[in-house]
């Protein structure tokens, strides 16, 4: 369960603050599938950093399963990125010089990469469609082809929890289908929680949890079939 | 791109800080090897840097014969040679060597007879003789053979050997009877410039050799050697040789040093704290005794201050240089770490912790600094074996493999330095703001 607890989260931009979330509570079962929709400058991208601990909130709480990530350190912080999370951005956020295996490795290259671990990024590239392009560059990748190996980057460590970001903002609507039917796959599969944050309501089903934000508050939160 | 025109700067920072080492070091190797050759003690005016500008009385050279320990003893009158075969001899110098014959063949360790490559060394008949011996070097610019005549200070000489040291500091000598160097430089007949001895008992210490043979002429007048003489001398060896110029310098240097120690010597005596210094400053400071006796080892620790001194001057240099190299990592590593900011962002925001993203960013550095280092030392070290093959009697660099180590371990520790800053810059930076950055 993620519990979020009258989180406020303010931006500073030199002399200006911005109140980007603004006293939200809202929760996240463990292994649903949550949305989290709204216009832009909302809130959304924040909430899911801070779920992340990419950010930490000005005021307010959140809990992944009774643990408190603002009493997080740095360490607790980067091995819970680490081991827990897996995190699929908008625009792919590859390494540039690294080939797809080896972005789909990054997380365990500071520890020292397994031969079992490069088996099963192998085994993952094959998965998402990418059995022939192991060796290739991003700049060699179309943005599907990417947005594949980031997802295959996500799923290697057996996350608990997913957060995606726009994850199919820059790829056409087929492109788009197929990189929901991974997550939904890892979903119903392992009961991994995912949450997405899209404008993009074409990829709602009934069983999915919509959290919807506006100026930085949640207006609405509810099943898709409610 | 930037990283290879960064390896480019590091690269020539590095070859261009090997060659200026190379240069010092090249005068230690070369001033080490020569004085390997010539292990005896030097009898000298005191304060003359070197025998060049030393005078004696020749007759003194029966009392220092008679002194225990001492073995042979050979005059040596040496001039510079002003002209040969009409032409000016500027640049290389040449130096006139007149050596008396009789007891130079007597010489356990003769450097010039034990490197003849040509022809004979001299023998009892050439005494008086105008029969003369050269090295190589001088053969080669005077395209002579064995034989040949040619002239000196416009009197004909007779070509009967040719030695071969490869010591700059050596190859300089044309070696003639001592007599006929006096008769051919209208030097004095009861002066020679030194006195040049071999021990009759290796087990005697130079040190107390010395002492003893200082104490004998103790009290004897003789006009000490006025450093303002040099000057006349050593304008004549200004030149476009590289060699000539820091042999020029080292005389140079040594004539302000020995000026500076006849002028105030308990000042330098007050100032010594090395067992060198100190021994130095005895035998130059027996005020009352008109010679100095200059063993192996005081001519080293001399080269060896002077190479300090030259050294510091190239260090200088060398610092310009590095500074210049150093900022120029800075910049790469500082565009190279904001150009992949989001990928640093990215790493953390997969757990990378922000010092797995220092420690990445000083690898990276320290390699672009190990190979500035690798790719500079081997221009470096490239330049001058072409450099010393292209002028072999002018120049002699050498960059010893300790000056190599230390130039790799210095760029490594550069680049590292250089990459210190942008690392510490990307390390603090929260992820989501590098990945915002995209």
């Amino acid at each position: 369960m993620i519990e979020v607890a009258n989180v406020t989260k303010i931006h500073a931009r030199g002399e200006t603050k911005v109140a980007a979330l603004s006293d939200v509570s809202c929760q996240f079962a463990t292994g649903s599938f949550t949305f989290v929709v709204g216009p832009s400058g909302s809130g959304k991208s924040t909430l899911l950093h801070l779920i992340g601990a990419l950010e930490i909130p000005t005021s307010g709480e959140i809990k992944i399963d009774e643990r408190s990530l603002t009493e997080f350190d740095s360490r607790q912080r980067n091995e819970y990125r680490r081991k827990e999370i897996g995190f699929v951005f908008q625009n792919f956020n590859l390494i540039s010089n690294l080939n797809a295996l080896d972005n789909v490795l990054v997380p365990f290259l500071p520890k020292g990469v397994t031969t079992g671990q490069r088996q099963q990024a192998s085994d993952l590239l094959d998965q998402v469609g990418l059995a022939k392009r192991h060796e290739h560059r991003p700049h060699q990748l179309s943005g599907g082809e990417q947005q594949r190996v980031a997802i295959a980057r996500a799923i290697l460590k057996n996350p608990t929890l997913i957060l995606a970001d726009e994850p199919t903002g820059e790829l056409d609507s087929k492109t788009g289908q197929e990189v929901f039917g991974y997550l939904r796959k890892l979903h119903s599969e392992k009961g991994t929680t995912v949450i997405v944050v899209t404008h993009d309501e074409r990829y709602f089903l009934d069983t999915d949890r919509i959290v919807r934000l506006e100026d930085g508050r949640v207006v609405d939160s509810s099943s898709k079939g409610d | 791109m930037r990283s290879l025109l960064s390896l480019l700067g590091l690269t020539v920072a590095i070859a261009g800080m090997v060659g200026l080492f190379s240069v010092a070091e090249g005068l230690d190797y070369t001033v080490n090897r020569t004085f390997e050759q010539i292990p005896g003690l030097t009898v000298m005016q005191p304060g003359a840097p070197v025998p060049l500008f030393s005078k004696l009385p020749a007759s003194w050279e029966k009392e220092i014969q008679e002194i225990d320990g001492v073995g042979v003893v050979n005059a040596q009158v040496v001039q510079r040679i002003s002209q040969i075969n009409g032409k000016a001899m500027i640049s290389p110098p040449r130096l006139l060597f007149g050596t008396e014959i009789s007891t130079r063949l007597e010489l356990k360790k003769d450097v010039y007879g034990s490197h003849l490559v040509a022809g004979r060394f001299f023998t009892r008949n050439d005494r008086g003789t105008n029969h003369v011996i050269v090295s190589q070097q001088i053969a080669d610019q005077l395209q002579i053979t064995i034989g040949d005549t040619f002239d000196i200070e416009n009197q004909e000489v007779e070509l009967i050997g040719i030695y071969n040291t490869k010591l700059s500091l050596l190859d300089v000598a044309v070696m003639i009877d001592i007599d006929s160097a006096r008769r051919m430089t209208r030097y004095d007949v009861t002066s020679v410039s030194c006195f040049y001895l071999e021990k009759s008992d290796e087990t005697i210490a130079d040190e107390e050799l010395s002492q003893r043979i200082t104490a004998r002429f103790q009290n004897r007048p003789l006009e000490k050697w006025n450093p303002s003489q040099s000057a006349s001398e050593l304008s004549g060896f200004e030149s476009h040789s590289f060699t000539t110029n820091v042999v020029t310098m080292l005389f140079r240097w040594l004539s302000s040093f020995t000026a500076r120690q006849v002028a105030a010597p308990t000042n330098i005596e007050a100032k010594s704290q090395s067992p060198q210094k100190t021994k130095r400053s005895n035998s130059l400071g027996e005020k009352s005794s008109p010679i100095e006796v200059r063993t192996t080892d005081d001519w080293g620790a001399r080269i060896d201050e002077f190479s300090q001194d030259l050294n510091l001057f190239l260090t200088v240099l060398t610092g310009i240089g590095m500074t210049i190299a150093v900022l120029s990592i800075v910049n790469t590593m500082l565009m190279s770490v904001s150009e992949r900011i989001v990928e640093f962002g990215v790493l953390k925001a997969n757990g990378w912790s922000a010092g797995d993203v220092m420690k990445l960013i000083a690898f990276e550095s320290a390699l672009l600094g190990f190979s500035g280092g690798i790719c500079g030392i081997a221009l470096g070290w490239i330049a001058t074996q072409v450099i010393n093959s292209q002028w072999p009697d002018r120049l002699q660099l050498f960059a010893s493999p300790e000056l190599l180590l230390f130039s790799v371990v210095f760029s490594t520790s550069m680049g590292i330095l250089g990459g210190l800053y942008p690392a510490i810059w990307a390390m603090r930076m929260p992820p989501m703001v590098a990945i915002r950055r995209s």
